[in-house]
């Protein structure tokens, strides 16, 4: 596995953090949560999950890691291109409260 | 009755095999998309919980998977060698905002098996503990 498991894009006010691990897991979830910090965020901080296959429940916890970050410094975060069956889980655990979707589309008067 | 067994330390790195194993299970029996997914989520936490909390992490120990199939379900049984368990809490689990704050933020790797397979049941001794999950298969026939 890749040590960088985050590629960081930023623009204007808005950082856009691609997770490029495809499994959001027990493994990759201590490198994930290593970048849920206050330097990374932009005050609208978007985490992208077109390249993320798989979510469980340890996944979700270094995701939540983002939504405390954000919350603190009193950011906005979202999440986009997210899968249906994820988009299903995040609801279950209504992780989208704290995380709602955007879409990519959504960016682009930021850009 | 066909089985499919999958034996693995107690590393987390090895839940991925047994995650692997359920998307090919599942493919083969013709499951859904959907299903499938739902099916690899439940056999990831409860691969993790039989790792963390059954075996402890010790990597002597296995965690022993058996996907069972009959034409009527497909049945997971995940096993571990630790020293069991007095209960298991199903009841529904969300992130709340104390939750965020206290850092608390695990908890939902039972709630989802209990949401996401048709049934699941516990038996646990000083031996082990042995989580079983079940997916019917609808009229027997092809999902896609």
């Amino acid at each position: 596995m890749s040590d960088e498991v985050i590629q960081r894009e930023e623009f204007g006010d808005v950082a856009v953090l691609h997770i490029t691990t495809n499994s959001v897991d027990a493994i990759s979830a201590a490198a994930i949560e290593a970048n849920a910090t206050a330097t990374a965020m932009r005050p609208i901080t978007v985490l992208d999950f077109a390249n993320v296959a798989f979510i469980n429940s340890a996944g979700i916890s270094a995701l939540l890691k983002f939504v405390v970050s954000a919350r603190k410094a009193g950011h906005k975060l979202f999440a986009m291109n997210v899968s249906p069956h994820h988009q299903k889980i995040f609801k279950m655990v209504e992780m989208s409260r704290f995380m709602p979707t955007i879409e990519e589309r959504d960016l682009a008067a930021y850009r | 009755m066909e089985r499919v067994l999958v034996n693995i330390p107690s590393n987390p790195i090895f839940e991925r095999v047994v995650r692997a194993s359920a998307d090919e299970v599942g493919q083969a029996i013709g499951l859904a998309r959907e299903r499938i997914e739902d099916l690899k989520l439940a056999v990831s936490e409860a691969v993790n919980n039989a790792i963390e909390h059954g075996n402890r992490r010790e990597v002597a120990k296995v965690v022993e998977v058996v996907f069972a199939l009959d034409a009527e379900k497909l049945e997971v049984r995940i096993r571990d060698e630790g020293g069991g368990v007095e209960r298991v809490d199903f009841s529904r689990r969300v992130v709340e905002e104390q939750n965020l704050e206290s850092g608390m933020h695990r908890g939902f790797g039972m709630y989802l098996i209990s949401a996401l397979v048709d049934d699941c049941e516990v038996s646990s001794s000083r031996q082990g503990t042995t989580l079983t999950l079940r997916l019917y298969r609808k009229d027997g026939a092809n999902e896609r």
